[in-house]
Order: C-alpha cells, then sequence, then structure tokens
C-alpha cells in the first residue's frame, strides 16, 4: 500500500469522459447539446416565418432563391373572414379571460380559507371535473347552445370558455391565497371589515402578481382553444384556430398564405415569450 | 358546515346581518337559518358553480341521457335504445384495436419523452452559460403556439414532396417517405408534435422543483466524491418523485384527449388509422351524424380516463410511498 505511494504515483484525476475525449470537450457538448435545444424548438417557428415570406412561386423550392415579398400577408389580410375571425378571437380571449378569472377567484379563495364540508365538496368536484374530456361535455352543448338559442354566438362560445377554466384556475387561485397570511384578514374584521371587504381589500391585492400571471395565460389558451370553437360556432363567429384549420383542408396547397396567416396568429404568443416570460413561469407553479 | 374559519375565529356574529326580514319565504329562512360564515362561503362559490352546474354538468347529463336514444335525423322519437351504443361502441374493432391503442400509445410516448427531454432540460436551464436567456425563450416559445398553428408547422415541414425534411432526406441520398399516408409516419408525426408542444411544460415545472431542492444531499454527495450520474439517480431523482409523479399524472390525463394536433395532422387518418378517443366520438357525431353514439363514446373515454387517472395516481402513490 504505502509502496504506491512512494513511487510517486497519483492516479489521473477522475476526470469526466468528454473531457477525456478532447480538451474542453465538455464546453463543447454543452454547446452542442443547446444548439440542438434552439434547432428542435426554434426551427418550426422559424421555417413557418420564412416561408410566409415567400412568393407563391417559391415555396416549393425553398432551397433555391432568394425572393422574399410581404404580399402573402397583404392577400390574406384582404379576406374578410380572416379578419372577422382575429376579432372574434381577440373579443372572447378578452372576455374570458376576464370572466373566468372573477368567477374562480371567489371559490378559490373560498377554498385556502375555508374547511369543512362545504370546501371537501367542492375541492372534489373540481377535481373529477379536470378529469373529463372537454369532449364529453362540448358535444351535448351543441345541442344545448342551439336549444337555448345561443349556438354561433359570442355567447353561446364565451360562456363554455368560462366554464372549461373554473376546475383548473379554482385550483391555482386555492395556491395564490394560500401563500398570502390570513392574519391581515383577522385583524381588517376585526377592526370592523366585512368578510367581503376582508376579501376585496386585502386578500385580493395580494393576490395580484399571480392573478396577473394567470390572466395573460388565460388569454393564450383561449386564443390557441380549437375544439370549442370547431364544435359551437359556425358561419357567423368564425375563431381564428378553426379558419386556419379549414385553410389546411381546403385550400391544402398554398402553404405561403397559410403561413402568413398563422405567423400573425403567433404574434401574441411570440409577445409573450419574449416580454413576459416571468409572469408565465410564475402563473404555472402547480 | 363549514366549521373553521382560519382567519376570523375571534369574531362570531360581528357582521352576521340579523334575519328580521328573512321569515317571508321557506327558502329564504332556510338561508337565514345558515351561519354567517357559511353563507359567505356560499356566495363565494356561487358563480362558479353555478356556470360548472349550466356548462359542465347539465350537458354531460343531457349527453347521458341522448346516449340511450335514438338520436338519428330521420327519428324524432328519440326511440328509447338502451345500451345499445354501448354495446356497439365496446364491440366496435375500430375502436378496440385502432382507437384505444392509439390514444394510450400516443399517452405513453409523448408522457415518456416529454418527461426525459423536460428533465435533462430543466438541467441544462438550471446552470449558468452564454445565452442562457435565449434558450429558455426559445424552450418557452411552443407552450404558447396554439396547437392548431404548431400542427400546421410539422405538416409542411414533413410534406412529402416540398417539405424541408424531405429535401434534407433527398440530399442525404435517403428515398423520400409517404409521411402522411402510412400509418406509423404519420403516428411519429403527431407524437412529436405533441412533445414538441408540452415538452416546455415538464422543463418549467422540473426546473421550479430542481431548484426548490434543499442543497445538503448535494454537499453530502459531494464530500463522498459521487459520480455525477449517481448523484442524478440517488440524490436528484429521489428528491423530485413527488412533482414528477404530478407532472405524470396531469399529463396523462390531459394527453388522452388530444384533438387539435391529431386533426390537423392526419384528421384521424389515413383510413382512421391514427384516430384517437376524442377524434373517434367527433367523427361519430359529426361525420357519421349519429349524436347517441358519439356521446356514448364520449362518456365510455371519460370513464376510461377516470379509471386509469385514479390508478395512475395511486400506482404512483404507493411507488413514492415505497421508495421513500
Amino acid at each position: 500500500m504505502s509502496a504506491a505511494t512512494d513511487t510517486g504515483y497519483t492516479p489521473p484525476r477522475k476526470g469526466s469522459f468528454l473531457d477525456a475525449l478532447a480538451p474542453g470537450g465538455k464546453r463543447a457538448f454543452l454547446f452542442l447539446c443547446v444548439l440542438g435545444v434552439l434547432l428542435l424548438f426554434a426551427f418550426p417557428v422559424f421555417w413557418l416565418v420564412l416561408t410566409s415570406l415567400r412568393p407563391a412561386w417559391g415555396v416549393y423550392y425553398v432551397h433555391r432563391g432568394l425572393e422574399f415579398t410581404l404580399s402573402n400577408y397583404a392577400e390574406v389580410l384582404e379576406q374578410g373572414v380572416v379578419v372577422n375571425a382575429f376579432i372574434n378571437s381577440f373579443v372572447i380571449a378578452t372576455l374570458s379571460t376576464f370572466f373566468s378569472l372573477a368567477v374562480t377567484v371567489t371559490s378559490g379563495y373560498m377554498l385556502s380559507r375555508f374547511t369543512g364540508k362545504l370546501a371537501n365538496a367542492w375541492f372534489g368536484t373540481i377535481y373529477i371535473f379536470r378529469t373529463i374530456p372537454y369532449i364529453t361535455w362540448v358535444l351535448p352543448l351543441y345541442f344545448v347552445t342551439q336549444w337555448w338559442g345561443i349556438f354561433d354566438t359570442y355567447l353561446g362560445l364565451l360562456l363554455p370558455h368560462i366554464a372549461v377554466h373554473i376546475c383548473f384556475f379554482s385550483w391555482l387561485m386555492k395556491g395564490f391565497f394560500d401563500g398570502i397570511d390570513p392574519s391581515m384578514e383577522s385583524a381588517a374584521l376585526i377592526d370592523g371589515c366585512t368578510r367581503w371587504g376582508a376579501f376585496v381589500r386585502v386578500a385580493l391585492p395580494s393576490a395580484l402578481p399571480g392573478i396577473a400571471a394567470l390572466s395573460i395565460l388565460c388569454w393564450l389558451w383561449t386564443w390557441n382553444e380549437f375544439l370549442f370553437a370547431l364544435i359551437l360556432t359556425s358561419h357567423n363567429t368564425p375563431m381564428i384556430t378553426v379558419v386556419m384549420a379549414q385553410f389546411v383542408s381546403e385550400l391544402g396547397t398554398e402553404w405561403n398564405l397559410m403561413s402568413a396567416t398563422a405567423v400573425m396568429a403567433m404574434v401574441p404568443a411570440l409577445i409573450v415569450a419574449i416580454f413576459g416570460q416571468k409572469y408565465v413561469v410564475r402563473g404555472l407553479k402547480v | 358546515m363549514a366549521t373553521d374559519h382560519r382567519s376570523a375565529a375571534g369574531t362570531p356574529g360581528h357582521a352576521a346581518p340579523g334575519g328580521p326580514s328573512a321569515k317571508s319565504a321557506g327558502l329564504a329562512s332556510g338561508w337565514w337559518k345558515l351561519d354567517e360564515k357559511t353563507r359567505f362561503s356560499l356566495l363565494l362559490l356561487a358563480p362558479s358553480g353555478i356556470m360548472l352546474i349550466l356548462f359542465q354538468i347539465v350537458p354531460i347529463l343531457i349527453g347521458a341521457n341522448a346516449s340511450f336514444r335514438d338520436w338519428s335525423l330521420y327519428d324524432p322519437q328519440r326511440t328509447w335504445v338502451g345500451l345499445q351504443h354501448y354495446l356497439y361502441i365496446l364491440t366496435d374493432p375500430n375502436f378496440l384495436y385502432l382507437v384505444l391503442p392509439n390514444t394510450l400509445l400516443l399517452m405513453f410516448c409523448s408522457v415518456s419523452i416529454g418527461l426525459c427531454l423536460g428533465l435533462a432540460l430543466a438541467h441544462l436551464l438550471n446552470r449558468h452559460f452564454i445565452g442562457h436567456a435565449l434558450v429558455q425563450t426559445v424552450i418557452l416559445l411552443p407552450l404558447m403556439v396554439a396547437p392548431v398553428i404548431a400542427s400546421m408547422m410539422m405538416r409542411w415541414i414533413f410534406n412529402d414532396q416540398f417539405g424541408v425534411v424531405a429535401a434534407v432526406m433527398d440530399a442525404l441520398g435517403f428515398g423520400s417517405i409517404a409521411w402522411l399516408s402510412n400509418r406509423w409516419p404519420s403516428f411519429a408525426i403527431i407524437v412529436f408534435a405533441d412533445v414538441w408542444l408540452w415538452t416546455p411544460w415538464f422543463t418549467i415545472l422540473l426546473l421550479a422543483g430542481l431548484r426548490s431542492l434543499p442543497k445538503e444531499p448535494y454537499e453530502a454527495a459531494a464530500i463522498d466524491a459521487a459520480s455525477k450520474w449517481r448523484v442524478f439517480t440517488h440524490v436528484t431523482l429521489p428528491m423530485m418523485r413527488p412533482i414528477m409523479a404530478v407532472c405524470i399524472v396531469i399529463r396523462s390525463i390531459d394527453c388522452f384527449r388530444t384533438f387539435d394536433q391529431v386533426w390537423v395532422i392526419t384528421g384521424g387518418g389515413p383510413a382512421r388509422q391514427t384516430e384517437v378517443f376524442s377524434i373517434y366520438a367527433y367523427t361519430e357525431a359529426f361525420v357519421y351524424l349519429n349524436f347517441a353514439r358519439g356521446t356514448a363514446a364520449a362518456i365510455v373515454g371519460a370513464v376510461i380516463i377516470g379509471a386509469l387517472g385514479w390508478a395512475l395516481y395511486k400506482t404512483l402513490n404507493r411507488f413514492m410511498e415505497v421508495s421513500r
């Protein structure tokens, strides 16, 4: 044993395999990883943007030619249905964000501050309804909204959009309020505030950062939603996702026009991804 | 009912309006007989509860009723046919041998690949390097892109004549694959689109989990000169298990109802070979115009995912108990 140390032999430092392969191999590996990730996640978006800037005849010979044009966007915006769809999607997304947050903020507060049979029952309910696939209740809604005379109107799309978020948002809101110390509200109650006043004036302002994050996500999810719009709307209320899906099946060859529409529909997502990152990350915490 | 109010135990009946005006109607007097805390919690619950009843519970009940009837266009009587539609679905070879395996396979592939990739990316983002902000932005992007748009991108990229993948494969000397006219290549594209869309979600949640882990076990492992891989398998993974379990359960439940990607990429084709459960219910209702059969299929699916979700939750729970 001591002989080994006497010879002055030191075992080679147990470095990583990559460092052994080449000096700086680890950094190169990390760089390659980063490059791969960028390629995997950004390339489809990049390619779509590129296609949307190509003239119609250039789309099919991507690897030749370098002409770029904005005429695809102009051509798409001349179609009334696309413009209508953008307006409708914007209105529905905005209204549904406002109302679904307004509706769930109280039930989330209730879940966070009260215990007992009622809170347990509500928690169980939202747990079960979170599991039920959308199609199970949107299929019958096709007839229900027709009976109520709100099929293919703003109302007929808005109300289900509010309902769909109830389960998940109540749960997230509970999380926001759980992070707030309830002793402030007790103090407000002792000072003569009503329970409603304690909720609106004390608890709600503290929960605002979380709610703001959630509102961004809610807006995007409604903007991106497809199944509800497909089933619950027809010609009177075109939504942008449905219009795009129709493009794919109807004019399946004009990829330059489809890409231009898709890029415009992606603008809100790009804005949020670049400027609203930290809100999104905060809002997603389960 | 609501027994304990954490915030205001010390102010019993302080803000409670007494019930002198409440004797008018039976319902109203019942309302005022409840104690003040219960009334308040019911009021808080009311908006969500009413929306949930009107737009989820009522439609589900109507759908359940319809699924026992002959709801086709030529039968205005809506004849009661009992379990006929359920029997049809549970013996339909399309449902048993295509739709159900497709749905479960998509669920398995998407969740397992997403989890592994998400874990890797969370580790990447958990360290500092030049361009960290750029990489994080790029990884977050798919989370905000509409599934419909993402599916269009995939269709265009994998277009078998003019797609960029076909061009690259041509240049490399491989033959071209008719991606969307065969079952497994189209299924692979669906899985790819789903992974592309949902890996960022795994990444964000797992990154938050990684950052909240305590430092001490890592210091102990460093003192013991554990290799990086051993630290990962013996320190990180066991501590990450709870959040991974939550991710798996939520994502599996959501993946079961996938509609957008499949609808835009293949529409269930070629020849119904990539149909998943939501597409099957939609097709039965709106393409074959058999609304009752569609709702029956939707209810069968809800029961399956309910049972599956519960079993998954129990399994993961037990798995975590044992390993703790």
